[in-house]
């Protein structure tokens, strides 16, 4: 009995580090089938920008045609001249134009909130002061407020203001630590200042440095990855943000880039309904001009800036997650 | 050392501290509570549009009465918006770490792969996906294709198989949404030391077993903060039907007092989701508390 005991022992030690034939084999189905997985959940990731990608490609005719399926018949860049154009959303505007406003909007906004969160996030993160955790729920109570409970009274105070069409909207509620997801931003900081060693502070508070100067050259610098995760976070949020802009920036000349692409594609359905008016749904195949195409080509068009961005801060982005611990405990 | 003032050391500190806080309270007074407060004021009055701008005229609960009573649009919205956030926060929950279970292997790749799974946060989060979602391509074609219906509805009755196959459908919308929640995930996973995994298999643990008894205890907390995170997140997603009726209460049919009376009655649902969700995590936090 206890000789057999001592057989598996044996047998479960020698598994471990000798690589036996049917260990292998197991060993290459379960590699193959991690891989599978993995490679077809990719497809459904990478599925919208490649159906983006083939739609904008497509000539009229391809996307009417129903045995075309991804790889349109002929290429086609007119989509995107056209895109180009329609983008301004309005006479005389061109994609530049909305993408000037939608850059300064999401840049000055994330270099403002990175600023301003820092700041608070130092606060809560280092010091305990008197009302430290009513002030903390204030801050979680701010990031569970849906906008939809406000929207009233902050489009109120901001056309009192006179600042409606203006990128002020944006930018001061940025410059406090609100505006778009600012919360979340500073529960991001309280987390990566809560973790650092006090012995830095410390040693810059005896050498007399003041609090400012400490926070300043010694804790911000070492704030890096927290300040790189809340800047291309808020970059990326408000360069897809469709809510405020909208509410906002009320005349076309003032439009950015999600607005216009949202107009245009309202262009193109009416066209659509128009054409396809008192007809039944077996009809319409190959009556309608569909814009499709120039649709797919103008989203294309707006989300290309953060494609770039994320070609080159990809790594950032998914490192910096995990450094600036917003995940916290 | 300013000695005119003569502050205690501890002084000193809370004022450093209220300084370094001072310009996130403004903006918390001037952006989040007082706006706040007036749309709870707006919520019981009637909002007249007058030549000296809004006058409120006191009507009490009649816009709230009006939301569950008149208004056929707002109580179908209302419950579609929190059934589709029940179901999907539980399935972006799972998928997302059945995600980050998968990343956090050793892979070839891994960087390739993380950055694909995280794509859809950058491209399909706006206006984009909502022109996605408008040409049906959230529908991959595997599930709603009429041939596999019809094979499957031989042996399952269509009125069990329809909800199935939405759900199977909405699944895509699941994957998009949850590149976030993958990423935290990961880094929680990341903080648990692999020591804990060989003491386990040691001492005869399966995989399933030290899954249940070390992964799951040591990321509970990150389940928290994903589930917030989710449903935050849902509000200000392009899709959100709430948002965009809330727009049309206000800004095209000027009706103020409702607009921010149905904003309330949202808001005071999602805290009630909140409210839950912190008491089924009650334990859990805390166990945080005394950790640190």
């Amino acid at each position: 009995m206890s000789k057999t005991a001592t057989q598996k022992w044996s047998d479960k030690v020698q598994a471990d580090w000798v690589v036996t034939a049917k260990k292998r084999g197991g060993l290459f189905i379960s590699k193959l089938s991690l891989y599978t997985v993995l490679i077809s959940l990719s497809f459904v990731f990478l599925y919208p920008l490649l159906f983006i990608v083939s739609q904008s490609l497509m000539m009229s005719t391809d996307v009417s045609d129903s045995t075309v399926q991804w790889i349109p018949q002929s290429l086609s860049f007119s989509n995107y001249l056209d895109a180009f154009l329609a983008l301004g959303g309005a006479q005389s505007r061109t994609y530049w134009d909305a993408f000037m406003y939608s850059g300064i909007i999401s840049f000055g906004s994330a270099a403002l909130q990175v600023f301003s969160c820092a700041l608070a996030g130092y606060a809560f993160g280092r010091y305990r002061f008197p009302g430290y955790t009513l002030f903390l729920s204030l801050v979680l109570f701010a990031f569970l407020v849906p906008p939809q409970t406000i929207i009233v009274p902050l489009f109120q105070l901001f056309s009192d203001f006179g600042w409606i069409n203006t990128f002020y909207p944006f930018i001061v509620p940025s410059l406090t630590g609100h505006g778009l997801k600012g919360a979340l931003f500073v529960l991001i900081f309280i987390q990566f200042f809560h973790r650092l060693p006090f012995v830095l502070e410390e040693a810059a508070r005896i050498d007399g440095a003041s609090a400012f100067r400490t926070y300043w050259t010694i804790m911000l610098p070492l704030a890096r990855p927290a300040m790189l995760v809340v800047f291309l976070f808020s970059v990326v949020w408000h360069w897809n943000d469709v809510f405020e802009p909208n509410l906002y920036l009320r005349v076309p000349n003032y439009y950015n880039l999600s607005q216009t692409l949202a107009i245009f594609n309202g262009v193109g359905s009416a066209q659509i309904d128009a054409a396809t008016a008192g007809l039944n749904a077996a009809q319409t195949i190959g009556v309608a001009p569909t814009m499709m195409n120039k649709i797919m080509a103008a989203a294309m068009l707006s989300i290309l800036p953060m494609l770039v961005l994320y070609l080159f801060t990809q790594r950032y982005f998914v490192e910096s997650v995990e450094r600036a611990g917003i995940a916290g405990e | 050392m300013k000695k005119k003032l003569r502050l205690t050391i501890r002084m000193r500190t809370v004022l450093e501290a209220y300084s370094f806080l001072s310009l996130w309270l403004i903006g918390f007074a001037m952006f989040m509570a007082i706006p706040l407060g007036r749309s709870f004021y707006y919520a019981f009055n009637k909002m007249n549009v007058t030549k000296e701008g809004l006058t409120p005229e006191w009507t009490g609960t009649l816009n709230f009465r009006r939301a569950f009573s008149t208004d056929v649009n707002f109580l179908p919205l209302l419950q579609n918006s929190f059934l589709e956030l029940l179901i999907q926060v539980p399935l972006i929950l799972i998928f997302a770490m059945f995600a980050a279970l998968l990343l956090n292997r050793p892979l070839v790749g891994r960087t390739f792969f993380r950055g694909v799974f995280f794509l859809p946060v950058i491209i399909a989060s706006g206006a984009v996906l909502a022109e996605i979602l408008e040409q049906g391509a959230e529908r991959m074609p595997l599930f709603t294709s009429t041939g596999l219906f019809m094979t499957l509805s031989n042996v399952i009755p269509p009125n069990i198989l329809e909800p199935l196959l939405n759900l199977a459908d909405q699944l895509t919308l699941v994957m998009w949404n949850s590149g976030v929640q993958i990423l935290i995930f990961l880094a929680g996973l990341q903080t648990i030391s692999s020591s804990l995994y060989e003491a386990a298999d040691i001492d005869g643990a399966t995989k399933w077993e030290s899954f249940w008894k070390i992964t799951f205890p040591m990321i509970a907390p990150m389940i928290l903060v994903n589930t917030l995170f989710t449903i935050v997140n849902s509000f200000t997603a392009a899709n959100n039907q709430m948002m965009a009726y809330i727009r049309t209460v206000v800004f095209n049919q000027n009706d103020y007092g409702y607009g921010a009376a149905i904003g309330w009655i949202y808001f005071l649902m999602i805290f009630l989701i909140i409210a839950f969700v912190f008491w089924l995590f009650r334990k859990n936090l805390s166990n945080t508390e005394g950790r640190r």
